[in-house]
């Protein structure tokens, strides 16, 4: 679904991404980790078309995101670490707008549905300063789901969250997941990509240093002897400790 | 703890002058700078040039009594409306980050209070020269004591709307409890307003018998100089006179009861118990999450200006969404601001000649009118200046750059062809009245009909090439725009500004162009077949061709916006 191919994205002298492949297929959860600075916000950013690729190749669903960028995004939902709302929109007329520039019909059903899933029923016409930070977050969540996405893509998606919020986010990736789209989570935390990610891919320094299942990293010879912590395995991968 | 203000102050003066400096390693930043002291240099030098040899006295002694009497008034009025019409603004408005850091640290409330005076010295500091530069034109060193004394009274003038937002604080977090707390100052306040409103009640009938505006002023300026009158106005003047003097000798003399008022506003603001904090900690966050967004805070929901279907073109719903901003934003408050503008426009219109109450309303529609269609696209930013901000969160839609432009567009073109239809509607049928032989009814004459048929399809062309040029603009020079609530501070960026203004003017020259070259040749070509004189028909000509223009014009710029890297948006000051 979401194919990924020598992805090179520099800014002036300074090269972010460096040759980076890597697909997802329809059901996967892919967990992208890195150090800071390590290019994982530039590729998500590569992938949904807010900045275009310095070289490589990345399609979605079979379209190019520089070819064809509105048939390609209409396949897309992207959730930022910082929600991104309009301070004059209600959570609503939030969803209202996203439905249709994504041609959602039945928006009324979906909506309801989605903001009792994200705990947000009785918001609807709150304005973003009526809510707080985890709502917000939540709200940018509802729009991105909400014409049901066949790639979705999570830049640290539980900041800001309560523990229950924290619970259900989780529930909710998991369950598109399992639906069918394919996912990246993109995120510092550890123990949250080890929990609900089925392959994880570990990026340096702009470079591709692993791409394997959690069981597959903790039997690879070069991380293997590192431990069986994700944690162990990552500060080793990104030669954060010997 | 002082050092440690001093220090904080000092870094972050030093701070952002280096800042200003770093970006002039960018070419506009440069051509702004040129453009910026070029600008200062023939507003205050040249000008002064020629004002001083041609004038021995210098400008403000001239007028110091007439100064001194508006300029107390200013004050008086100044001191009234923070009482009756708070600004919303907390007493001590701190950014996020001094809350972060000075509230937790251990700063008594009296050390924060210093700390937010001596920050506000460079303002007033700065404040204080541009007004000399401008009022003395010459030297700072010959206008010392307009200096020093604005300095004074912009301090005062400060610390007195601080004590009076403490005071409201005070009162608003008290209750009934707060008002007996409060007593004095607020007895001071409606007997000071009391006083006024019956010495101008007793002299109205007086007023109203003189001949002329100056008999007027004259006779204000004898009842505010005795009396109860005087005595309310006597702080306000005794500030007002430091600026005003004529003389070394004058400012001396006006000095110690300058510094009195000076002393004793900073002793009240000293006093105040009112706790600020929790008001202050609110407004940085405010500040801070609406920093990329619209400048007001939305107060509620508002209903939507039409049903948002869920099929139809991006457009439409980028439209909707525009609109809402507008309905959102516009209150009562906003709708005031307005009404100096029209008071003048009354005043110039009734000074016209023209008589009767029809004829003054049409003549005061044209220029509102005129007002709309050339300055209501640069005031409405309900388009992508707005927008640009996001810029990241619109690249995710699956949207052209093309559609999205458009859509954005559509916003304020609607808004401000709707406001000029109104106004030339109004001016159409109250048109009906001009006394024959004005300028209006010439104008209007014999073919109203067909000028405000004209006028009404050319204003949303030429409302509608300004919004294109603006947006374009923000599009292919995104640094040069203020983004969202931003807004680049320095005489660079104010020559940026300069320059753009230029540009946009010179832009909606050359788009009109090619349209009134066609209407010219289709409107001569009809003369000379029928011998009529055409109006609408090369207005339609002209509207058409700018409307074309726009198309392609919207189309080159989407291409651009797709291809537009959001790093390229330069985040705000």
């Amino acid at each position: 679904m979401i194919d990924v191919q020598h992805l090179t994205k520099t800014y002036g002298s300074f090269k972010a991404v460096d040759d980076f492949s890597f697909r997802v297929d329809p059901g996967e959860v892919v967990g992208l980790i890195g150090p800071n600075g390590a290019g994982k916000t530039s590729t998500l950013r590569c992938i949904v078309g807010i900045q275009s690729p310095s070289a490589g190749a990345i399609t979605v669903g079979g379209h190019d995101i520089v070819k064809a960028p509105v048939e390609a995004k209409r396949l897309l939902a992207f959730m930022a670490d910082e929600p991104q709302l309009f301070d004059y929109l209600t959570v609503m007329e939030h969803l209202r707008l996203t439905a249709r520039l994504y041609r959602v019909r039945d928006v009324d059903a979906r909506a309801r549905n989605l903001l009792a899933e994200l705990q947000l029923s009785g918001k609807e016409h709150a304005l973003p300063a009526e809510l707080s930070r985890g709502m917000k977050q939540k709200v940018a969540i509802a729009c991105g789901l909400l014409h049901e996405p066949r790639a979705l893509l999570f830049d640290e998606p539980l900041t800001g969250l309560d523990p229950l919020g924290i619970r259900h986010m989780k529930e909710t990736i998991v369950a598109r997941g399992r639906g069918g789209a394919a996912v990246i989570v993109s995120s510092h935390l550890l123990h949250l990509v080890e929990e609900i990610c089925t392959r994880i891919v570990i990026i340096d320094h702009g470079r591709k240093v692993a791409d394997a299942t959690l069981a597959e990293l903790k039997t690879h010879p070069e991380l293997a002897a590192a431990g069986s912590s994700l944690e162990q395995i990552f500060l080793t991968a990104t030669a954060g400790e010997p | 703890m002082v050092g440690a203000f001093l220090y904080l102050t000092a870094c972050s003066f030093k701070n952002r002058q280096r800042r200003r400096l770093q970006r002039l390693r960018e070419p506009r930043y440069v051509i702004g700078l040129v453009i910026g002291l070029l600008y200062f240099y023939f507003a205050f030098f040249r000008r002064g040039g020629r004002r001083s040899a041609s004038f021995e006295v210098p400008a403000v002694a001239a007028f110091a009594t007439l100064m001194q009497f508006f300029g107390s008034l200013f004050l008086m009025a100044a001191a009234v409306i923070a009482w009756v019409w708070p600004s919303g603004r907390p007493p001590l408005p701190f950014t996020r980050s001094e809350v972060q850091f000075l509230f937790t640290a251990p700063v008594t409330r009296r050390q924060l209070v210093h700390y937010m005076l001596w920050r506000s010295q460079v303002a007033i500091l700065f404040g204080s020269a541009i007004a000399t530069l401008f009022m003395r034109p010459g030297s700072l060193a010959g206008g010392w004591t307009f200096l020093v004394g604005l300095w004074v009274v912009l301090m005062t003038l400060r610390l007195h709307l601080m004590g009076v937002a403490l005071r409201r604080l005070s009162v608003a977090s008290h209750g009934t409890r707060g008002v007996a707390r409060q007593w004095l100052p607020l007895a001071v306040v409606l007997g000071a307003i009391g006083t006024l409103a019956a010495t101008a009640i007793r002299a109205w009938p007086a007023l109203t018998t003189l001949a002329d505006g100056s008999a007027v002023v004259a006779e204000l300026q004898r009842l505010a100089g005795q009396g109860a009158a005087g005595a309310v106005l006597w702080p306000f003047l005794a500030l007002v006179r430091l600026p005003a003097a004529a003389s070394p000798a004058a400012f001396w003399s006006a000095l110690p009861a300058a510094l009195a008022l000076l002393a004793a506003n900073y002793v009240w603001v000293l006093r105040s118990d009112a706790a600020f904090e929790e008001a202050s900690a609110e407004h940085a966050e405010r500040q801070a999450s609406t920093r990329t967004a619209p400048r007001a805070a939305v107060k509620g929901a508002a209903p939507t200006p039409f049903t948002l279907a869920p099929d139809g073109p991006p457009e439409t719903a980028i439209l909707w969404k525009n609109l809402i901003l507008v309905g959102r934003y516009l209150s009562l408050r906003t709708l005031l601001r307005l009404l100096p503008l029209v008071i003048v426009f009354g005043v110039l219109a009734r000074n016209s000649g023209t008589g009767g109450i029809a004829a003054f309303i049409a003549a005061m529609s044209l220029p509102l009118a005129a007002m709309a269609v050339l300055l209501g696209p640069q005031m409405m930013r309900n388009d992508l200046r707005q927008d640009l901000a996001r810029l990241p969160m619109l690249k995710t839609w699956p949207v052209k750059g093309a559609a999205l432009i458009r859509g954005e567009v559509l916003a304020p073109t609607v808004v401000a062809t709707a406001a000029a239809w109104l106004l030339l509607l109004v001016a159409a049928l109250f048109g009906a009245g001009l006394r024959p032989g004005s300028r209006e009814a010439i104008a209007l004459g014999a073919n109203r009909a067909s000028l405000f048929a004209a006028a009404s399809v050319l204003a949303p062309a030429v409302i509608l090439s300004q919004v294109v040029v603006q947006n374009g603009l923000a599009v292919l020079f995104p640094a040069w725009v203020a983004v969202g609530a931003s807004r680049a501070r320095g005489i660079d960026a104010m020559g940026q500004r300069l320059l753009m203004l230029a540009g946009i003017l010179f832009t909606l020259l050359v788009s009109v162009v090619p349209g009134v070259v066609v209407a010219a040749a289709f409107a001569f070509l009809a003369y000379q077949l029928t011998g009529m004189v055409l109006i609408l028909l090369p207005a339609v000509i002209v509207a058409v061709v700018v409307a074309g223009e726009c198309w392609l014009a919207v189309e080159g710029l989407g291409r651009v916006l797709d291809r537009t890297d959001p790093s390229a948006v330069e985040s705000a000051e």
